[in-house]
């Protein structure tokens, strides 16, 4: 089946059985390997795109229902050589270790943020709560989520 | 104890050559190179500051290969928090010599002593104003000579400056960094094995033609027990492998091997804790845990006639090029070893399956080949931590000393590989930390290894952490037993300055003496030295009164020596004790008939967002000692700490991992 998708901007095309994930899609066909398969089944984060604005699981998302919708990866959030302002704060704090999380994180605190430019502590931790982190970094991921606060994105 | 063992364990280490360790680029961009390799540690930095610091240049100058197994020097892995400490003093002997090397040359090309000589940025000047950069003095032909031993080098003294953040930091947000799994090779194909669910059973039969019938399916590889299928995407090969449909004979009975070690003999134990005036006995259990990396295994191998080349995330470069060329049928040197960036392992990294199944699939289809291991995968077939089963015994003096010390502890191999590890071996791994810190008259310490009901494997710190915990929880039992308080009761236990310094500082750090005592809420302290590592840490905790225990604080005083890298440090202090709070509260591997059950993060649940205390406070002791490892020694004390605070804010003595609600209550109920 072929399927158009608009990601990042960019209308492409796709020619996968309609079962293909939406992060199969993009990692396979599309060569953006940012979004990360961590689980496969919801659960970890690691795979979050931007589906119209919103955060979400692309592992579960099927390639039918990604088809009209604007989709933003990690990879389309910032020009080729520059950085997000999000990207930029967890670059500035070191809120990484190994970054298998990482950018799942960027993702969800980018959606945040758009929505909500000053959240509280609580309403950081409920935006991040989906995504985990073995290296425990997540001290680090809400400072620099903090320091974020308030710059027009 | 059954086939465990590490290839290369205990091999001689060499004088070095300089010429596989530093090297001047004709653009002035010097080379460091090291078989450690990164796993989130950000040892890359760390090697790069003190090159740079030895070589008076700016960090940015420095380049850092890691684990290419052509360009860097024979390594056994990168474990046990040791890349600084040991690889790092390689690093920086290397980089002094070639310092000298280059004086002597600049000294020659200016007929000036080298004392006379100013060194600045990358330029070597004499006092007339002429100057060299480095890599005009490499035009003659590269450096090269046997690094001295480090009593021969004259060392840059002082700290090493700060201001470069992680090398790769700018590639991780953006998603440009490549893991194992954003390898792309061209003809590469997808590969997926299956796996028996207990090592070691053999196939009985499997559906050879089912897979064939499905969509992207190339081939389907059978060697011996070993099957596999090629497909050209990624979700066809998982689907196609469940389509193998297995059948597996019983799993193997192996005859359990244990080995028993004694760490510290007492011949007089029994009469010492008979005589004491007052005596405690208690028993502790850590269960399995599992490494539970973000991305589950994957690795890319393209095997050809002539030669491999492996894309992979490993802990040891050159013990898997070498099990990769036997395998294929390869020499060592045929195989090149090509890290990649890993997804956190914690010291799981060194089983290398997925690398494995690449590599026979790559064979077999002569194409290069990804595996990707799903997340149950992950689970059900890596290695995990060995249980720990300690009984602990100790009797003390009138005004409170300890005076004889037992602790029997029961476990399984921390390391694996194929030839029989030496009972020193032992001793440092699954034995890690079973002698505590502290002047004990009597003690008797003794280590029993079995294997294990399912694989278990190096895990932070091995045995470290669980040992920790049952210690330092006991320690806290003894001080209550005898009215003291916690902290004064390990300080007049130990004559270490060290030892007492990191104790007072976490002391002075978590307002210990000061906070008023609120219902629910407690403190407790732990403490260990690892691997000459020195760190404390106070953990306060509220325990509601269903027994759900909240971490709210941790502190943590460490002296590492000289810090490297202090914010890289400060951040491993952060994860480690993070991640060990995690084990703490929520984790346990379950085994049935042999078999992992906990497949998956609902039935594997991990500390979240919401779980993570609301700050971890490192406070670093500053020291010009050498160099010690930061990678492990913060998830070590954390166990302790938050079963030492749950017993102060709730009266509950929990001494079995995870602290669940449920034993919370029980403790609190016997309490
Ligand atoms: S991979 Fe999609 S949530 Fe885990
Ligand atoms: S940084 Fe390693 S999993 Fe988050």
């Amino acid at each position: 089946m072929r399927y158009r998708l608009d990601v990042n901007g960019e209308m492409r095309e796709a020619d996968v059985p309609a079962s293909t994930t939406l992060l199969d899609v993009l990692r396979e066909d599309f060569g953006l390997t940012g979004s990360h398969l961590g689980c496969g089944h919801g659960a970890c984060g690691a795979c979050y795109v931007l589906v119209d604005s919103e955060p979400a699981a692309s592992c579960t998302m099927s390639v039918e229902e990604a088809e009209g919708r604007h989709i933003v990866t990690v990879e389309g959030l910032a020009p080729a050589g520059s950085l997000h302002p999000v990207q930029q704060a967890f670059v500035d704090g070191d809120a990484m270790q190994c970054g298998a999380c990482t950018t799942g994180m960027v993702i969800s605190t980018v959606s945040l943020l758009m929505k909500n430019p000053h959240p509280a502590e609580g309403e950081i931790l409920d935006a991040m709560s989906p995504h985990l982190c073995r290296c425990g970094a997540y001290g680090r991921v809400v400072k620099a989520v903090q320091s974020v606060r308030g710059v027009a994105l | 104890m059954s086939r465990v063992a590490n290839s290369g364990w205990g091999r001689p280490k060499t004088p070095e050559q300089v010429e596989e360790r530093i090297v001047v680029g004709q653009d002035g961009t010097v080379w460091a190179r090291s078989g450690k390799v990164e796993y989130g540690q950000d040892i890359r930095a760390g090697f790069a500051r003190i090159v740079a610091r030895e070589m008076e240049l700016p960090v940015a100058r420095v380049q850092v290969e890691l684990g290419e197994t052509d360009r860097v020097p024979w390594d056994m892995g990168t474990y046990g928090s040791m890349s600084t400490a040991t690889d790092g003093a390689s690093l920086r002997a290397a980089a002094a010599y070639a310092m000298a090397l280059l004086k002597e040359r600049a000294s020659v090309r200016f007929s000036v002593p080298v004392p006379d000589l100013a060194v600045q940025d990358g330029r070597i000047a004499a006092s007339d104003g002429r100057s060299v950069c480095y890599e005009q003095l490499v035009e003659s032909g590269p450096l090269e000579g046997t690094v001295p031993s480090g009593a021969a080098l004259e060392f840059a003294s002082g700290a090493i400056d700060g201001g470069s953040f992680r090398v790769e930091a700018a590639d991780i947000v953006t998603g440009r960094t490549r893991f194992p799994h954003d390898v792309r090779v061209p003809g590469m194909l997808r590969g997926h094995v299956q796996h028996p669910p207990v090592a070691g059973m053999h196939l009985d039969s499997f559906d050879s033609q089912t897979p064939y019938a499905q969509e992207g399916v190339v081939q389907v590889v059978h060697q011996g027990d070993f099957i596999g299928v090629l497909a050209r995407r990624r979700e066809q090969a998982v689907s196609a492998a469940q389509a193998l449909d297995p059948h597996w004979s019983a799993a193997p009975s192996n005859p359990a091997e244990p080995l028993d070690v004694t760490l510290h003999d007492d011949p007089d134990i029994s009469q010492e804790l008979a005589a004491a005036a007052e005596h405690l006995t208690s028993t502790y259990h850590v269960p399995h845990i599992a490494h539970a990396s973000i991305l589950p295994s994957a690795a890319v191998a393209d095997v050809r006639p002539d030669g491999a080349d492996l894309y992979v995330a490993t802990q040891r470069p050159f013990g898997l090029r070498d099990e990769a060329a036997a395998i294929v049928g390869l020499r060592p040197e045929q195989v090149h070893v090509h890290p990649q960036h890993m997804s956190g392992m914690y010291g799981g990294g060194g089983w290398d399956q997925a690398a494995l199944d690449a590599v026979r699939l790559s064979h077999a289809g002569q194409c290069p080949v990804l595996v990707e291991w799903t997340r149950a995968e992950e689970f059900a077939l890596s290695a995990h931590r060995p249980v720990l089963d300690a009984q602990i015994a100790a009797g003390l003096s009138e005004d409170g000393q300890i005076v004889a010390w037992q602790y029997h502890c029961r476990t399984n191999p921390h390391i694996y590989g194929t030839a029989a590890v030496p009972p020193q071996a032992v001793a440092m791994t699954s034995g890690r930390n079973a002698i505590p810190p502290y002047a004990l008259a009597h003690a008797e310490i003794l280590l029993h290894v079995e294997p294990g009901d399912i694989r278990t494997s190096a895990f932070r710190s091995l045995a470290a952490a669980p040992n920790v915990f049952v210690i330092e929880s006991f320690m806290d039992e003894l001080a209550a037993m005898s009215g003291q308080d916690p902290i004064a009761f390990r300080l007049r236990h130990t004559d270490d300055p060290r030892l007492k310094t990191v104790l007072e500082l976490v002391r002075e750090r978590s307002g210990w003496n000061r906070s008023p005592r609120e219902a629910g809420h407690g403190m407790g302290v732990a403490c260990a030295v690892y691997h000459g590592t020195y760190i404390a840490e106070v953990a306060r905790v509220f325990v509601a009164a269903d027994g759900t225990p909240h971490l709210e604080q941790v502190y943590a005083a460490v002296d590492a020596g000289r810090l490297v890298h202090p914010d890289g440090a400060r951040n491993q202090i952060e994860g480690g004790v993070q991640q060990a709070a995690s084990w703490t509260l929520l984790e346990e591997t379950r085994v049935e008939a042999g078999r992992v059950v906990t497949t998956n993060w609902k039935t594997y649940p991990i500390a979240t967002f919401p779980d993570a205390p609301e700050g971890i406070d490192v406070a670093f002791v500053a020291s010009d000692k050498p160099s010690t490892g930061i990678g492990e020694p913060g998830s070590v004390p954390v166990a302790a700490a938050v079963a030492n605070a749950v017993f102060a804010a709730s009266g509950a003595r929990v001494r079995q991992l995870p602290l669940r609600p449920a034993f919370i209550q029980k403790a609190r109920a016997q309490a």
